[in-house]
Formats: C-alpha cells, sequence, structure tokens
C-alpha cells in the first residue's frame, strides 16, 4: 500500500504527453505551481466505492507531486461509518473520506468533516450542480465535495411490460392503476417492491413530494418528518401494500434478489447508479431493462428527489488540506476519473460536476440497455432535482428506526406513516442530548 | 453449596494459631495471615478498580458532558457540563423505554421457565427416577460450555428459513412456522437462553439437594409422603437460598440481553436495532456517536439492575425472618 515504484513517475512523465490534451488549462497549472516544491505529498482516502482503486490508480499515474494511499472499506451502514468515527476520535482519520448525502451533517456536527468553504475554487463551485452542493452546505459553509447525485427513476422490465401490454406511467395514479394490472394480469408477479429496509427511498418519495423533514432555517433543526407531502406518500403506498399489490420486503436481501432473477418484480424504482449496479448483479438480463423518468404527481411541475449518491470530505485530522482538496478536486470533475470508474464495468454514477455528463454517455456500455442513452435521461432528470431539501444530523439512526418499523408494519403491526412518526420520535432526544437546537412540527 | 465455602478458608487458620502460646508467635502468624490475604484479595481488588469502577466512573462523567456547539451545531465544539441533559433524553425516548418493555417481557418469560425447569430436572435426578444420572447432567450441561455466540450462530441457523432443517420438516407436515416473526422473536430468544443456561443452574440445584440431610428425606418418607410431595414440600424449601441465587443472577444475566438479538437480526428485521437497553447504548455509541447518551443509558441500566437486585434480596430476606419468627 505504502511506497509506490519510483519508476511509476517516470511512467507518469511519459504517460502525461498523450492526455495533457484532455487535460483542463486549469488544473494543469497548478500541478506546476505544486511540482516547484519538488516533494511528494502523501494523501489517505478511505472510500467504500467500486471503482475507487482504479480512479486512485489513474491519479497517481498522472501526478507525481501528491501520491494516494487508498484503502477499501466496508459501505457506511455495514461499519464504514462507525470505523470512520472512531478513527476521528483516536484522531487518525484518514485525509480524504467518502461520505454519502445523509450523513454529512452528522460528520460536520461531530468535527469530523472540516469546514472547506475556503478551500473549494470558485471554478470547482461553478462545475458543480447547485442542488448538489446545497446538500453540503450548512450556513454558508461547506463540508464536503459532491462527487455524483443521483436522482431517482424508474428501471423496469421492457419485456415484461411488452408481454402484458403495459405502458410506463407517467403519474402515480398511472402507476398504482399499473399495480393493480399486474397484480391482476401476472400472478406471482409484482410491479414494485416497498422495501422494508428502504428509508432512503422513501426519503426520496417524499423528498419529490415537497416534503421538508429538515429545516435550519431559524438558526434551529425545525424537524418535520410527518408533514403533509410525506403523509400523501405513505398513505399512498399503504393503500398498495393493504391491496397487495406490490412486495414488501427487505432490498438488501436474498429475497428480493430473487424476485430480480426470477422476473417477479418489474420495476425498481431507486437512483442513477442502480444501472450499474444491475448490470455488474444480473449479467443474464442483458437487454431486458431500461430505464424511465420516475412516476410525478404534477406532470405540470415535475420534480425528483435523489438517491443516493457520494461526497468527498477532508477530515479534520488532515495536515495537507491543499493537496486533499486537488485530489478531491481532480477526482470529481477530471474526465479521467469519471473514465477509470466506469471502467471498472460497475457504475453508472451521474456526476455532479455537469461537465462531464458527455464523457459518462460516451464511456458507458449501453448494451446491457438495448443501446438506450440513460445519461441523458438522466441528466434530464437532475434538473427536476427539488433544492431545499436538508438531511438530519443523525439521519443513519434515524432512518435506521424508520426502518425497523416498517419491518415492523410488513408483519401487521403498525402503518408507514406511523413508522415515520416514530423515527421522529426517536430522534428527537438524539438531538437534544447533542444540544442542538430543535423544533417540532407535524404539518 | 453454602456448606462448602464456609468450611474451606476459615477452618485452617485457629488451627495453626491455637498451638503458639507466646503472643510473639501469634502477632507473626497475624501478620502471615493479613500478608496472605493482601496476596491473595489484591488481584480481586485490582481487577475490581480497572474493569469495574473506573468504567463505572468514566460512564458516569461521560454522561455529564457533551461537545457542545449551540445552535445547528455546526464549528467547533467543547467539553461543557450538561447535568443531567443526556439522562432526561433517554428516559424521554421511546425506543429506550420500548428496549425496557421488551427485556421487562423477557424476564417474565424467561426467569419462571428458568428457574422451575432447571429445578424440576434437578429434582428428578436427585430422586434417582433418571438412569445413567452422570451421562444426563453432561447432557444438559454441555450446552453451557458453548459461547453465547456460537449458541446464537447455531440457533440462527436453526432458525432461518430457506437453511433450517426444523422449518423445512415442519413445512413436510404442512405447517408453517416464522420463529423470527412479530411474536415469536421473543420466545426463540428465551429459547436460546434456555438452552445455554438450563444445565448450569440444573447442576447448582441439584449441589444444593445435595446436601439436604438424608435424615429428613428419611423422615419423610417415613411419615408417609411419596416421592413428589417430598421433593415439592420437603426438598424444596431446603433448597430455597439457591433458588433465590439462581433467580437473581438470571434476573441480572437477562437485563443485558444482547449477543442473541444481535445475532438473530441478522436473519430478522423484527429485531431492531434498539430491541434491549444493551442495543440502544451499543446504537447510541457506536451508530448515533452520541457517546453522553450511550453513557447516560448505561448509567440508568446500572442503577435499574442494583435495585432490582436489592429489591429482590430485601424481599427475599423478609419473608426468611418471618419464616423463622
Amino acid at each position: 500500500m505504502l511506497g509506490r515504484p519510483s519508476r511509476r513517475s517516470v511512467l507518469a512523465a511519459t504517460a502525461a504527453v498523450p492526455l495533457a490534451g484532455a487535460l483542463s488549462a486549469c488544473s494543469g497549472s497548478s500541478d506546476s505551481s505544486l511540482r516547484s516544491t519538488g516533494k511528494t505529498t502523501r494523501v489517505t482516502f478511505w472510500s467504500a466505492l467500486r471503482g475507487s482503486q482504479e480512479v486512485v490508480d489513474a491519479f497517481n499515474k498522472t501526478h507525481d507531486h501528491i501520491q494516494v494511499d487508498f484503502q477499501q472499506i466496508p459501505s457506511g451502514t455495514q461499519g464504514g461509518y462507525a470505523k470512520l468515527s472512531n478513527a476521528a476520535r483516536a484522531g487518525n482519520a484518514p485525509d480524504v473520506a467518502t461520505i454519502e448525502y445523509p450523513q454529512i451533517p452528522g460528520f460536520a456536527i461531530d468535527g469530523v468533516a472540516r469546514d472547506i468553504t475556503d478551500l473549494v475554487s470558485d471554478r470547482l463551485r461553478r462545475k458543480l450542480l447547485p442542488q448538489a452542493l446545497g446538500l453540503t452546505t450548512f450556513e454558508g459553509r461547506v463540508y464536503s465535495v459532491p462527487l455524483d447525485v443521483e436522482p431517482m427513476v424508474m428501471h423496469y422490465r421492457t419485456d415484461l411490460f411488452d408481454r402484458y401490454g403495459l405502458h410506463v406511467p407517467q403519474t402515480w395514479d398511472e402507476f398504482a392503476e399499473l399495480a393493480r394490472t399486474v397484480h391482476r394480469k401476472a400472478s406471482g408477479r409484482r410491479l414494485v417492491l416497498f422495501p422494508t429496509d428502504g428509508g432512503t427511498q422513501f426519503a426520496g418519495y417524499s423528498w419529490q413530494a415537497g416534503a421538508q423533514w429538515f429545516d435550519t432555517g431559524k438558526g434551529a433543526w425545525n424537524v418535520s418528518l410527518a408533514d403533509a407531502p410525506t403523509r400523501r406518500v405513505a398513505t399512498y403506498w399503504q393503500r398498495l401494500i393493504d391491496r397487495d399489490d406490490v412486495f414488501m420486503n427487505a432490498v438488501e436481501s436474498r429475497q428480493f434478489d430473487a424476485q430480480v432473477a426470477e422476473g417477479l418484480v418489474l420495476t425498481r424504482l431507486s437512483g442513477a447508479w442502480e444501472a450499474g449496479a444491475q448490470m455488474r448483479k444480473v449479467p443474464a438480463q442483458k437487454g431486458q431493462w431500461r430505464i424511465a423518468p420516475l412516476p410525478q404527481w404534477d406532470t405540470g411541475r415535475p420534480s425528483v428527489g435523489t438517491h443516493g449518491g457520494s461526497t468527498f470530505a477532508i477530515t479534520k485530522d488532515c495536515r495537507v488540506p491543499e493537496a486533499a482538496m486537488e485530489f478531491i478536486e481532480w477526482q470529481v470533475s477530471h474526465p479521467d476519473s469519471l473514465r477509470a470508474r466506469l471502467s471498472s464495468g460497475t457504475s453508472s454514477q451521474y456526476p455532479a460536476a455537469t461537465a462531464l455528463i458527455a464523457v459518462g454517455r460516451e464511456a458507458f456500455d449501453r448494451s446491457y440497455y438495448g443501446g438506450q442513452d440513460i445519461y441523458t435521461l438522466f441528466q434530464q432528470e437532475a434538473d427536476k432535482i427539488r433544492d431545499s431539501w436538508v438531511w438530519g444530523p443523525r439521519m443513519t439512526a434515524t432512518l435506521r428506526v424508520m426502518q425497523d418499523n416498517f419491518a415492523r408494519a410488513s408483519g401487521g403491526q403498525g402503518s408507514l406513516i406511523d413508522s415515520v412518526r416514530a423515527a421522529q420520535d426517536g430522534t428527537m432526544p438524539d438531538l437534544k442530548a447533542l444540544g442542538l437546537s430543535t423544533t417540532q412540527h407535524s404539518t | 453449596m453454602t456448606a462448602t465455602t464456609q468450611s474451606s478458608v476459615p477452618a485452617t487458620a485457629p488451627r495453626t494459631a491455637a498451638p503458639a502460646s507466646d503472643t510473639r508467635a501469634r502477632k507473626a502468624a497475624r501478620r502471615r495471615q493479613l500478608a496472605a490475604c493482601g496476596v491473595l484479595m489484591t488481584p480481586f481488588f485490582a481487577l475490581l478498580v480497572t474493569v469495574f469502577l473506573i468504567p463505572v466512573g468514566t460512564a458516569v462523567y461521560l454522561s455529564f458532558f457533551s461537545d457542545d456547539q449551540p445552535g445547528l451545531g455546526f464549528g467547533p465544539e467543547r467539553s461543557v457540563f450538561v447535568g443531567l441533559r443526556s439522562y432526561t433524553a433517554v428516559l424521554t425516548d421511546p425506543t429506550f423505554l420500548g428496549g425496557l418493555g421488551t427485556v421487562a417481557l423477557y424476564c417474565l418469560i424467561y426467569i419462571p421457565l428458568m428457574v422451575v425447569g432447571a429445578l424440576a430436572l434437578a429434582l428428578l435426578l436427585d430422586s434417582g427416577v433418571v438412569r445413567l444420572r452422570a451421562w444426563a447432567q453432561l447432557g444438559l450441561f454441555l450446552p453451557h460450555a458453548v459461547p453465547g455466540i456460537i449458541a446464537a450462530l447455531i440457533w440462527l441457523y436453526l432458525y432461518t428459513p430457506g437453511i433450517s432443517p426444523i422449518i423445512d420438516l415442519f413445512a413436510h407436515a404442512d405447517i408453517t412456522i416464522d420463529f423470527l416473526g412479530v411474536h415469536t422473536v421473543i420466545p426463540s430468544i428465551v429459547n436460546i437462553a434456555l438452552w445455554s443456561n438450563l444445565g448450569y443452574n440444573m447442576v447448582v440445584f441439584y449441589a444444593a439437594l445435595q446436601a439436604v440431610p438424608r435424615e429428613v428425606i428419611e423422615a419423610s418418607v417415613v411419615d408417609g409422603a411419596g416421592p413428589v410431595r417430598t421433593a415439592l414440600q420437603v426438598k424444596t424449601p431446603l433448597v430455597r437460598a439457591s433458588i433465590v441465587m439462581v433467580a437473581m443472577f438470571t434476573l441480572i444475566w437477562a437485563l443485558q440481553l444482547f449477543t442473541e438479538p444481535v445475532l438473530l437480526s441478522q436473519s430478522s428485521p423484527m429485531i431492531s436495532s434498539r430491541f434491549s437497553p444493551s442495543m440502544y447504548i451499543y446504537d447510541a455509541a457506536f451508530t448515533r456517536n452520541n457517546y453522553s447518551l450511550a453513557a447516560a443509558a448505561s448509567v440508568i441500566l446500572l442503577l435499574f439492575t442494583i435495585a432490582l437486585s436489592y429489591g429482590v434480596t430485601r424481599w427475599t430476606s423478609r419473608a426468611d425472618a418471618q419464616e423463622a419468627r
């Protein structure tokens, strides 16, 4: 891991020549300014993202004044976040850490992710989708740099849609009717899964419908998980569940893997990244999937929420923040970075740096989706992302309480809206114990 | 049980001191005795301080302090005294109170089953009804030698649909059984705990029954008591002290319920991340990164356990005193 071969720099110099055309003029100039010191800065980097090793290799190949030491860690809920928290507590967090959007406020409040407002150049700021940067900015201070932003989309089985004569739904009402039809026409199959472990999916639905679970408006955390738009979403799904028109089980489960593999579930509502994950997981279904926009409540004023997406934070323990930021900037905005990640064949991330969309469109292997230009679709959907959404200070825990109750609801105890209320009740003591100013709303 | 512990240590002391009549020898003996005491007790106190008192002290300290930054919480933090804020938060947290409720239900099912089951087995063994007594004892005790985490893994395998041979067997008989459902999950955990600890507590009762004077039993037989009556009305009252002790240890152990539900939660979404108070504490510290909250919950659980054990002791000693009168 440590000590890359010294001839790497020689290779890098030769490799850099043909790449020079692709490099933007700006990053080229900043390279040379730092290179003049003649010393190699080492940056440590932790991530659970697939394809990170390829990206780091590409970076190290083209940079000799900064070398990145990468460590693959478990995904956040599988222990990655606990690892990061504990490392920060012990004072040896990596220089750069990968944090998903919902967890940024928590890590910022705990002081793990440092305030990087002054390190984020205007040039980088301009490259990023404003809604994405908005999710990493609190009280005007930036705590993390978005890598990808993942509008929620509808992945669907085009072959099964054709077999049963179904049309892609534009609105949620059509979607509900379709769920009914599938239930009636195709025994054993369902249109979609309501995931009992899908707090982030439910957040995405609520986000789209206009919910505002957290609001930092008046200098306090205003918590209103069960607001009117969320209640509307909960009622909608509750009806589908009560009619048995949808599956209700965990998405991270062998059961759901089987539902997908056997073609029992016709659509998946999730982030754009799922396209790559699907390709990796079920290569046999090549050509059977397509992607469409998420159904809308009001087609006149379309909006979507996001599902997934990651950011890079510089931790409090970092001693080389400038070098760390240079690596982050390269990683989120350089074409080679996205190419390297997509080359792993398991990613379909939608970059937060809008200039990279063209790169993604060209580098992504479309054959699995029957040649569909999914990046153009993602771009249309990303523009619909409703801004002003704010994640809460203890989102992992909030979502987990919600999911614990979703699971009970699937066993016949309680309802979706009860689960949302339970999540709020289980979150407030936490925030109070952290010493945060809080208010609660239920409208 | 009690008889053996009383006789072993003090019995040797008077024997060595008695023959020496002059005070100097007695003083030397006393000094030696104190030195021996010191040597023998030091490891205990050293461990008590390092693995109990210091952690408890740290938890109490942590529960009263917090890294704070008022308002939204962004920006530099400093450690401040927060009084009972964390305690209020824990006690107003429905998920913590829910965890206490779960454990209370668990205790209500588990403790009576454990005590009655272990006692019944011990009485059966003691009565001589059971053939191959040594084998029966070994067979019942063996599960206790299996570490809790391994036991939970074994049962996890037996409970999980799709891989469990038991569920398959029931399925052949057209019986669908879900060991990890909303209503079955607590009984399933009770079952694991019973399997692990029944044999151990049975041995405790059996040892106590062995200490019951045989004349008493013979007398009851002569008076015409059958085997059941001898067991219930003669033997059982004589091992009361052991019953109280087993009940209390089981209670303390049950209040700390952690390993089994954590492992079963891998297979069952019905076990929430804050299922029991111990899991709440773990979740508060390592998922929510809220150490003062975790510390406050730990102190509350500790006080709760102490209060309950004290209550049980007081209640039984009062009952004993009444009986003696």
